[in-house]
């Protein structure tokens, strides 16, 4: 397992993305209407990012992320980088819809050009960093498959061409990779391919990495419903080093299944709901961290919202981060770290 | 000057126009109407599909400034169903003459009964209220239920094969989840707006005999939630559900927030169902003329001929006929001579009230009041692939109703409305949509396309199909689909 060092005990962050601004929405949307150039796009983004960090660093996260301003969303974003993905770009009527997508060949080994977004992260911060990318059975399920004998082949030849991705991320100083897959709980009957996909991602990667499991967080609202029963006993195949989960909306209920099958992994804890703008208080998020330490050890436990702030107004983004900071820092105090 | 149709109505917009257009160019020789009036002068007949309305044959309606200085454009409507051979030029006179006075002088025809404002916040919607709150009152003095005033003299909410086919519906859904294990514990549906609870009995009398002879053991996972603002009808409703007591609760909610009363079941109801609720919610109205967007402002008023002929036969003072409209606003009917008198006079009131209006530039308000899930630049949005010059409502209850009402479903759960939509803009330039009067309450069509534009942003795609079970029906059903 990789450690991160200069942390505090119950390490903080985001899961990856930081709330979305609205003008920010508006300014991508001109972009598609052609009435801003690539380059003044850029430079907004450049600028939006760099204010999520200081947003994040004030708020007091030990770890920090790009906020993901430059997606569309978590899928577009790597389908467009992959040679031999072909895409229909009438297809989205709001920047934030899916591209309809699809593969008609093998597809080839290319860089998918992450490498500068997170040097930029890297270059705007002295903080720890974390660099999210959505995991393979997730992209699968998103792709029309017209090449490959099943989705999980598809599933594997994405994670061939990711793998190289991640090893350049890491080669760059990515030393925290998270993997989002979303879809394992929509569609829990793929898991043991799923899992073989991700292993197959990860292979030979020199960085922490962590799995990201949700229920979803499209539009702001989950995606599907039910227990993360479903994980046990395949997902302990997982090469990974942490299982990001979300307990917040859904109550700690789950946190039996490791007190049960005693993972060997990290557990990034939910503690903050992003489906609703009522913000959690300290308190609150300190009572959500002392029931997983009755099932964890402090060691290994990392200090998360739900999902992503994506969908979030960016004060109560804010206002929410802080107070998982706040609440942590009670857990730690209890604790005499 | 511009002349537009909104109806499809042949001989009375034939007749209307051609006297229209006499009667507009005769008074500007005349110089009542002045050139560059006439050149941004935009007359529209319109066909008000209802009988009962609040509007006069011709009406003229400015445009202004947040600041009251009048803008440059007035658009003139003719209601061509209550135009009669030679009235226009008399009706015409009078319209400008009041536009042109730019609302300065107190008008002497008539009593406002407030000062201009939003739709929504009209004095209309407490009478409205006041129909729904004192329903028995209105019925026995009309002697007729209100389903009777329905077009068809019956609610389609009560058609007996589309309750069955929306309890079919469901189950098929319920015993999709059941296949993938992912059937909850407790199955929770909404009725918003409840009416004689007879559809929700009819529901589960359905649903219970489908599940009994597929053997599927739903039925008694259901939750039914009966939500409606009034306890009385709450109460009503209870003997229609009786034979399902045990799977039911009341709640009194606001139907335009659902969630503030059920937050504890965010995205846990799967199935929320409501019939012609949306189009009794308060609505207001913009215009967009000349690439501009204007708020339409009303004032509700009494002619004074009539406030004159009621203060008569109800020996009421003239000048005390506010109070008396509040009074009976606070239902005591037995101020006036007696209950059943009382009832009458508010009938009349309502029959003879009307709204005047003006248009204001929503660039001028920068409060201006979009309902939650609306702003200006979403607007623009919506607009940018619409009729160029046409009014549409913004259907402010009903976008609440429906975004506070969203976050309730269940991943897998959907959102049926049946109600009168407009379901394309297209169709604002093809008919006058409201507000009419129903009964004693306000009805205005939904703009559903609107619903639609939200709705995607929210992560609905948001579908439209007409009600088949009863022909000539207006109504259609709106229902959702998750959106991925």
């Amino acid at each position: 397992m990789t450690t991160l060092m200069n942390l505090p005990i119950l390490p903080t962050a985001i899961v990856g993305s930081y709330a979305m601004p609205g003008w920010l929405e508006r300014l991508k949307t001109e972009y598609f209407a052609r009435r801003i150039s690539r380059h003044d796009l850029d430079e907004i983004y450049d600028t939006a990012v760099k204010a999520a960090i200081k947003d994040q660093e004030i708020a007091g996260l030990d770890i920090v992320t790009d906020g993901e301003l430059r997606r569309d969303n978590m899928v577009d974003y790597f389908l467009e980088r992959f040679p031999g993905v072909q895409i229909d770009r009438s297809s989205k009527k709001f920047y934030y819809d899916f591209y309809d997508s699809s593969v008609q060949g093998k597809l080839p080994a290319a860089s998918l050009g992450l490498v500068p977004d997170f040097k930029f992260l890297h270059t705007f911060t002295e903080r720890q960093t974390k660099f999210s990318i959505t995991g393979p059975h997730c992209l699968a399920k998103r792709i029309r498959n017209q090449f490959y004998p099943s989705e999980e082949a598809l599933a594997m030849d994405l994670a061939r061409v990711m793998n190289l991705e991640l090893r350049a991320l890491a080669s760059a100083g990515a030393n925290y990779i998270q993997i989002d897959e979303p879809y394992y709980s929509g569609f829990p009957e793929d898991l043991p391919w799923g899992v073989r996909s991700l292993n197959a991602l990860v292979e030979g990667v020199d960085a922490k990495i962590a799995v990201h499991i949700c229920y979803g967080n499209r539009y702001g609202k989950p995606s599907w419903e039910g227990s993360y029963r479903y994980l046990f006993p395949t997902i302990l195949e997982a090469k990974v080093d942490q299982l990001t989960l979300e307990f917040a909306r859904r109550g700690g209920e789950d946190l039996d299944l490791f007190k049960e099958f005693k993972p060997p992994f990290e557990l990034g804890l939910g503690v903050i709901d992003v489906k609703i703008h009522e913000v959690e208080t300290p308190e609150m998020v300190a009572e959500h961290i002392r029931k997983a330490l009755c099932v964890m050890p402090a060691e290994k436990v990392y200090i998360l919202p739900d999902c992503g702030c994506f969908h979030l107004p960016r004060d109560v983004a804010f206002a929410k981060m802080k107070a998982m900071v706040e609440g942590t820092r009670i857990v730690r105090k209890e604790l005499g770290r | 000057m511009i002349l537009k149709l909104n109806h499809l109505q042949g001989q009375a917009a034939a007749t209307t126009a051609e006297e229209a257009i006499k009667t507009i160019c005769a008074l500007m020789e005349e110089g009542h109407l002045k050139k560059d009036q006439f050149a941004r002068l935009q007359i529209e007949l319109d066909w008000i599909q209802y009988k009962q309305n609040f509007r006069e044959v011709v009406i003229a309606t400015h445009g202004y400034r947040a600041n009251g200085e009048p803008g440059p454009i007035m658009d003139v409507h003719v209601d061509t169903r209550q135009v009669v051979p030679g009235c226009l030029r008399v009706e015409f006179l009078k319209a400008l003459a009041r536009a042109n006075s730019n609302g300065s002088q107190a008008p002497r025809d008539r009593l406002p009964l407030e000062d201009f404002r939003s739709l929504r916040h009209s004095i209309v919607w407490d009478f409205n209220k006041l129909y729904w709150a004192r329903l028995k009152d209105w019925e026995l003095s009309t002697g007729r239920g209100y389903e009777q005033a329905l077009p068809g003299g019956q609610s389609d909410g009560h058609n007996r094969q589309a309750i069955a086919d929306s309890a079919a519906e469901f189950w098929t859904l319920l015993r999709d989840l059941d296949n993938r294990n992912q059937l909850p514990p407790e199955i929770f549906i909404l009725e918003i707006g409840v009416g004689t609870g007879q559809r929700c009995g009819l529901w589960l009398d359905h649903f219970r005999e489908l599940d009994r002879q597929r053997q599927t053991r739903y039925y008694p996972k259901l939750r039914m939630l009966l939500g409606d603002y009034s306890l009385a009808t709450l109460e009503m409703s209870k003997p229609a559900v009786k034979d399902h007591a045990d799977l039911c609760s009341f709640l009194v909610l606001d139907a335009t927030n659902p969630l503030k009363t059920l937050a504890f079941l965010r995205y846990k109801i799967m199935h929320v169902h409501s019939t012609n609720v949306y189009d009794n919610l308060p609505d207001e109205e913009v215009v967009r003329r000349d690439g501009r967007i204007y708020f339409v402002q009303v004032r509700a008023y009494l002619p004074m001929q009539e406030v004159s002929r009621m203060c008569a036969g109800y020996g009421l003072a003239p000048d005390k006929m506010r109070q008396s409209v509040q009074r009976i606003l606070e239902g005591a009917f037995d101020d006036f001579g007696g209950h059943e008198r009382g009832v009458a006079l508010w009938r009349e009131i309502w029959k003879a009230m009307r709204l005047e209006e003006r248009l204001v530039l929503v660039e001028d308000l920068p409060d201006f009041p979009f309902p939650d899930g609306l702003d200006a630049a979403k607007l623009e949005d919506v607009l940018e692939k619409a009729p160029s010059d046409f009014r549409l409502h913004l259907s402010s209850g009903a976008l609440e109703s429906f975004l506070n009402t969203l976050p309730l479903l269940h991943p897998r759960g959907y959102l049926q409305v049946q109600d009168i939509f407009v379901t394309d803009l297209d169709q604002y330039r093809l008919g006058f949509y409201g507000p009419g009067k129903l009964d004693g309450s306000l009805l205005n069509w939904v703009n559903g396309a609107l619903l639609k534009e939200v709705a995607e942003r929210a992560g609905y795609d948001v579908h439209f199909a007409p009600f088949h079970y009863r022909k000539g029906s207006r109504t259609s059903t709106l229902y959702t689909t998750r959106r991925e």
